[in-house]
């Protein structure tokens, strides 16, 4: 790695690592109403697989800006 | 130590019921399909559950544990950054593709989307690595039992090996899956069972935060400094979270071949996501136990510090409570040999057996091969465990196994499934690269395992790109339903791929 890697701070860190997250659920939102109900029984709200995934990041966002 | 009464009841009772609960499904597998996707029937709340018994191993109850020993709450990004976002990516772009493609194995998948020679390599890697990772996981096993049990190392893999084999032998995926879902629950209750008995101890959070923070000040950080020779935080984003966590979550054939047993594309996808919810509760039960005995014993020093999880059950838990605990790990462990053991006979039954020695036999013969199969692993498994003693730390020695290849295995499949102008010889020459970049990199630069996936994987995906610009673009009809936006854009393609897949064809 280059010396000015090297001379990141380490708050940076928690930074990448929210936007990280924050995209992750982006993308997951960004995926069709079908595609994410494909293969489904029916299409109650609890089986939008973008709802689990954005709560998911959620609580990561929360651990990480925590610790 | 060595444990009598009710503990000793409890772990007898536990390793006895298993294997009879796992075997009663071998009444329902008659053919192939069957034994290795479990017929293509497990609904999402299996896949799940079995996913994470899958994941969390042996390795995790002592190499996590002594990984937060060393480093702190630090080692937890395994289970976090470097798990979390990785699976959702592998639950809505990888796994349905895998599913609607109908194969049994990731190679299988490649295979048809690059060549032969792409999946023969990644069967022969996967094939290896499933070997190797046996091995780690039959060693891991050798150390808790002789130093809780108090039995010889060659007798606990033994022990191991009756115990899983007679399930995974004759039950494949149903009974493996199954059996996971017991033994997740078995592992949750035992874990938090030694977590809040150890918190209480301790003096509760801040008791634990308050003895540890005076001479180890990084150890409450989820993100360690640059000039951390071990996981500095740059090469865990880089490493961990971009390359080698999808890796895992995304190309991992004991991982996906849950999800290809699904018995809908949603089933697959959500038993994937919804996979996240206990992993991010996995720390809890395998990184504060390693916080836990730092805290009440600060003199574990070197390889001593692997074994802080079984100093904490030998010095922390009473008279039934140390039985649960043993069975939860004894849970951790089972539950991932035998989805590994299902594993490697699937790749080389199916991608090596069947593509070149027999080929168009019938259904009953492979499912014999596959049998034969899984027995020879479970040899090797014992055979190989005492080599992974060669390795600084049993939790590293599966980390650097994997970052040989996983990063060049992951660049390929994420091109191949993103980018339709990905050739076959992209996929193989990126592929090749990778490992080569990955292999001088680690034994000869000597560099970290986190940098070498991140090299490697770029290096891959470079050289993947360059060379498919260079080469003829593969035929539409070959592509379709393997690459994501063909498939998006085209809702007949869907229903063609769903109804495929539902056919197992």
């Amino acid at each position: 790695m280059g010396d000015w890697l090297a001379g990141l701070p380490l708050w940076w860190g928690k930074v990448i690592a929210v936007v990280f997250f924050l995209a992750i659920a982006v993308w997951a939102w960004r995926r069709p109403r079908a595609y994410i109900f494909k293969g489904a029984p029916d299409d109650r709200g609890w089986r939008d697989l973008r709802v689990w995934a954005s709560v998911a990041m959620v609580i990561q966002i929360l651990i990480y800006m925590a610790f | 130590m060595t444990i009598g009464g009710i503990d000793l009841f409890i772990v007898i009772a536990y390793l006895v019921a298993i294997p009879i609960f796992g075997f009663y499904f071998k009444k329902y597998v008659k053919t192939e399909e069957d034994y290795f996707l479990a017929g293509r029937m497990l609904p999402w709340w299996v896949i799940s559950m079995s996913i994470i018994g899958t994941n969390i191993g042996a390795y995790d109850y002592m190499g996590a544990a002594g990984g937060a020993y060393r480093f702190g709450i630090a080692q937890a990004n395994y289970e976090w950054i470097g798990a979390v976002p990785a699976m959702i990516l592998s639950a809505l772009l990888f796994v349905p593709y895998y599913w609607k493609a109908g194969v049994y194995t990731v190679p299988e998948f490649l295979g048809r989307r690059y060549n032969l020679a792409v999946r023969v390599i990644q069967a022969l890697l996967w094939g290896l690595f499933l070997a190797c990772v046996l091995g780690v996981f039959f060693w891991a096993a050798g150390l808790m039992l002789n130093e809780y049990l108090g039995i010889p190392v060659w007798v606990s893999l033994l022990l191991t090996a009756v115990i899983v084999g007679i399930y995974t032998v004759t039950g494949g995926l149903a009974a493996v899956a199954m059996t996971d879902v017991v033994q997740l629950l078995v592992m949750f209750i035992g874990g938090i069972a030694l977590t809040v008995l150890g918190l209480w101890t301790v003096g509760g959070w801040s008791g634990l935060v308050e003895s540890i923070t005076p001479t180890h000040p990084n150890h409450f950080k989820l993100f360690l400094p640059l000039d951390d020779p071990t996981i500095p935080w740059l090469g865990m984003i880089l490493g961990l979270a971009f390359v080698l966590s999808p890796a895992w979550w995304c190309c991992h054939q004991a991982i996906i071949q849950r999800t290809l047993g699904a018995r809908s594309e949603w089933d697959a996808k959500a038993g994937m996501l919804f996979a996240a919810f206990p992993k991010m509760f996995i720390p809890v039960l395998v990184v504060l136990p390693g916080l836990l005995a730092l805290s009440l014993n600060p003199n574990l020093t070197g390889p001593e510090m692997d074994r802080a999880f079984p100093w904490l059950i030998r010095n922390l838990l009473p008279a039934g409570l140390a039985g649960l605990v043993f069975a939860a790990f004894m849970a951790a462990l089972i539950s991932s040999v035998d989805s590994t053991l299902n594993s490697a006979a699937t790749v080389w039954t199916r991608d090596i057996y069947q593509r070149f020695f027999v080929k168009n036999a019938s259904d009953r013969h492979y499912l014999k091969v596959g049998r034969v199969l899984t027995l020879v692993f479970v040899l090797w498994a014992i055979a190989f465990a005492p080599v992974t003693t060669k390795f600084p730390g049993i939790y590293v020695a599966m980390q650097s196994l994997l970052s040989i290849f996983q990063g060049p295995t992951f660049a390929i499949t994420l091109l191949g499934i993103g980018w339709s102008r990905a050739t076959q010889w992209g996929g193989l020459f990126g592929l090749l690269a990778g490992v080569a970049i990955s292999s001088t990199l680690y034994f000869a630069a000597g560099m970290s395992f986190l940098y070498v996936a991140w090299w490697s994987f770029v290096g891959a995906l470079i050289v993947n790109i360059l060379i498919s610009l260079m080469t003829k673009p593969e035929p539409a009809s070959k592509l379709e339903g393997l690459v994501y936006g063909l498939v998006m854009r085209n809702g007949e393609i869907q229903e063609i791929l769903s109804d495929r897949a539902e056919g197992g064809e």
